[in-house]
């Protein structure tokens, strides 16, 4: 019953807080790692091979960030699911499990809302 | 390979589509015996947690795999190509994905631990946004795959 109520916060915190955190590494480019799928290169941290080369030939180097937006979305959750299973019982239940459907769509828009440039173009 | 992997993914993502949409409608507006629409919302909800939880971890992890060969075969054709608006929505579909996964913990307990005293609301507010999450990247999956063919 105890390890039933410590996962569900878990589970609850966990939940809320990657979507939160996924938007916030979407927006602000926080990527654990990058991918580059045609090297089978992973390098830790957003790297941009626009960067490195000229802009016209940076489609040789085609980099993925999904991964790394994930991973430290994810990674940060974890963290913020930890301290809400640490949460005591009678506490937890102060929080409205609301959040829980409210904070993904929150974040689904503002997902849409950030790829709208696609769009444009 | 590419080929055969998508093959397994588009049979997987049918079969936890079947399962979600069961489900959400169960959830929503159940149904009694009679007509065929009626069968299909009479099924018992949590029992397909269990399914949907696996099915959706094969999906998306299938899903990551395959977008590896997508990023370096297929998205520049339709970078070149000018599909911008396509690939607007398959960005979308990643990240509802990612968001749709990091919901299945909660999803689970709501289901197969519910409490008493929680909302029945919760959980089929959240198997509405999972089987919402689950269409759109089917429905966006397929249109990005039939736009140019896949390993063509």
């Amino acid at each position: 019953m105890t390890s039933s109520a410590t996962f569900r916060r878990f589970a609850f915190a966990y939940g809320t807080a990657f979507a939160v955190l996924y938007v916030v590494a979407l927006k602000l480019d926080l990527a654990l790692f990058t991918v580059y799928p045609a090297q089978s290169v992973v390098l830790l941290g957003t790297h941009h091979s626009r960067d490195v080369v000229d802009p016209a030939m940076s489609f040789l180097a085609p980099a993925m960030y999904w991964y790394g937006w994930t991973a430290s979305a994810a990674l940060g959750a974890f963290v913020f699911g930890l301290l809400g299973a640490l949460l005591p019982g009678r506490g937890a239940r102060w929080i409205w499990s609301g959040w829980l459907w409210v904070t993904p769509l929150a974040a689904m828009s503002a997902c849409v809302y950030l790829t709208m440039p696609w769009f444009r173009l | 390979m590419a080929t055969i992997l998508l093959i397994i993914y588009g049979l997987v993502a049918v079969a936890l589509l079947g399962a979600l949409t069961h489900q959400t409608l169960a959830t929503w507006a159940p149904g009694r015996s009679g007509s065929f629409f009626s069968r299909f919302r009479c099924v018992p909800p949590a029992s397909f947690a269990n399914a949907v939880v696996i099915l959706y971890v094969i999906a998306a992890l299938l899903g990551a795999i395959v977008y590896l060969y997508f990023r370096v075969d297929i998205r520049p054709s339709l970078e070149r190509g000018g599909h911008w608006p396509a690939l607007g929505f398959f960005d979308i579909k990643e990240h509802f994905i990612s968001i749709g996964a990091a919901l299945l913990p909660a999803y689970w307990v709501c289901w197969r631990r519910p409490r008493t005293d929680e909302p029945y609301r919760l959980r089929a507010a959240l198997t509405a946004i999972l089987a919402f999450i689950v269409w759109w990247g089917f429905l966006t999956g397929h249109v990005v795959n039939n736009i140019m063919g896949f390993g063509s």
